[in-house]
């Protein structure tokens, strides 16, 4: 298809969440996923060596518009946001023990951080950035939580996977005890 | 990381904001990093003292948590105590009464190295806009709607039937309702009218076990995931509705 490269650009500039290659694949079968694949690469590309202030990123395992740091401060002048909200410290650290245990039951997650984190599994819960999975087969059948795309979004990550292996992690504490 | 600033006494005359302690594991870590200590060889007593200096000053902690502290403290005399008790051989070495709490430490510390790839990478996407960000606010009313959980059901249909209570009601023995007779009556109300006020409709069941049934028929549809109980706004009537991928009904057996 030779205008598939602008076809694309569409696609994703009216996308409201982070649009997927299977999402553009239902879109265009008539197109080879190959096709697909190379011509977002060039997209993001052209975006990237263009010098403008739009780029394409890869997060949440789609594709989607953004803007460059260095207009941050801009952008929330027009939008009048003083800061953007950050977490807090404890549902930041209950999130990254979600994330590495998942599925994952709120008796375990306290344990971990040996605090109860009733309530800030509720804070994540609403958040939208864990999701409840289902129910543990253990005494009391405690509900299990799991990260949302909202999280890999929010994070800019694609996968869970993008995390930080054991190996990196390890590497990681030498430094800093180092 | 958290850097290892002396601490003033209180007397002293000014404050200095610093980071606080989350949970006990995270001032242990501290205190390790600070003594130097090798975290797979902690010298018990040298660590529960400094702890509970901590503890007693009550400094940089987050006092919501001081039971969970507490609990540690705990944790570390008893180790200490499993330490000191004569015993006929030494102890070996995977019998280690620390290693409980070693294992611990060394998972949260990997969690504490998560926390900081996240935050990084937090600050990160803070700074960049994307287009979905100007989209994503907007469903709010979505989000007003709350899904009625089963003990305010319950409290409701336990209301009703107080209020029924004092009603003085004779009840005749009559027909008598079947749980799947019920449950097809509420599907075709609700094929019919979309959506029905939980409380009305109880209200409206002839008699107490009609209305009994009635309850039990719509919890087992709300957990067949065929119906969904709604509260459009807090202190409002719940409604219950129809829902849109439900599955065909009538499979539901009593």
């Amino acid at each position: 298809m030779e205008n598939l490269k602008e076809i694309l650009e569409a696609l994703i500039f009216i996308s409201v969440e982070p649009l997927t290659v299977e999402k553009m694949k239902e879109v265009l079968t008539e197109v080879p996923e190959t096709d697909i694949a190379q011509t977002i690469q060039a997209l993001v590309t052209t975006y990237e060596t263009s010098g403008g202030a739009i780029r394409i990123i890869q997060t949440a395992g789609g594709y989607v518009f953004s803007t460059k740091p260095e207009h941050d401060p801009y952008v929330r002048r027009l939008l009048q946001i003083e800061r953007k909200k950050k977490l807090s410290g404890q549902a930041l650290e209950t999130l990254s023990a979600v994330a590495y245990h998942q599925p994952v039951t709120q008796a375990e997650i306290s344990a971990i951080r040996s605090v109860d984190s009733t309530y800030s599994l509720h804070t994540l819960l609403e958040n939208k950035l864990i999701k409840i999975v289902g129910r543990k087969e253990a005494p009391g059948r405690p509900l299990l939580y799991r990260t949302t795309e909202k999280f890999l979004a929010y994070f800019g990550l694609n996968a869970v996977e993008d995390l930080p292996s054991e190996e990196e992690l390890k590497k990681l504490m030498q430094e800093e005890n180092a | 990381m958290l850097e290892d600033i002396q601490p003033t006494p209180a007397d002293d005359g000014y404050l200095v904001k610093l980071q606080i302690f989350e949970g006990p594991l995270d001032l242990l870590l501290f205190l390790i990093k600070k003594k130097k200590i090798d975290i797979h060889d902690i010298p018990i007593a040298v660590i529960t003292r400094e702890y509970l200096d901590y503890l007693g000053r009550k400094e940089r902690i987050n006092l919501d948590r001081e039971a969970e502290f507490l609990l540690m403290a705990a944790l570390l005399i008893y180790i200490k105590s499993q330490i000191l008790l004569p015993r006929e051989q030494p102890i070996e070495p995977d019998v280690d009464p620390r290693k409980e709490l070693v294992d611990r430490l060394v998972d949260y510390q990997k969690i504490k190295a998560v926390c900081s790839v996240l935050r990084e990478k937090e600050d990160e996407m803070s700074q960049i806009w994307k287009r979905t960000a100007l989209t994503a606010p907007l469903p709010e009313e979505d989000l007003d709607l709350i899904e009625v959980s089963l003990f305010d059901l319950a409290e409701s249909f336990f209301t009703l039937m107080k209020r029924k209570q004092n009603e003085n009601q004779r009840v005749i023995k009559g027909k008598e309702v079947s749980m799947a007779e019920k449950m097809d009556e509420i599907v075709a109300v609700l094929k019919e009218r979309s959506f029905l006020d939980f409380l009305e409709y109880l209200d409206a069941q002839e008699t107490i076990e009609e209305a009994l049934i009635a309850f039990f028929c719509l919890l087992e549809l709300i957990k067949a995931r065929l119906v969904v109980a709604i509260q459009e706004q807090l202190f409002h009537t719940i409604k219950v509705w129809l829902r849109k991928d439900a599955p065909t009904p009538a499979k539901v057996d009593d």
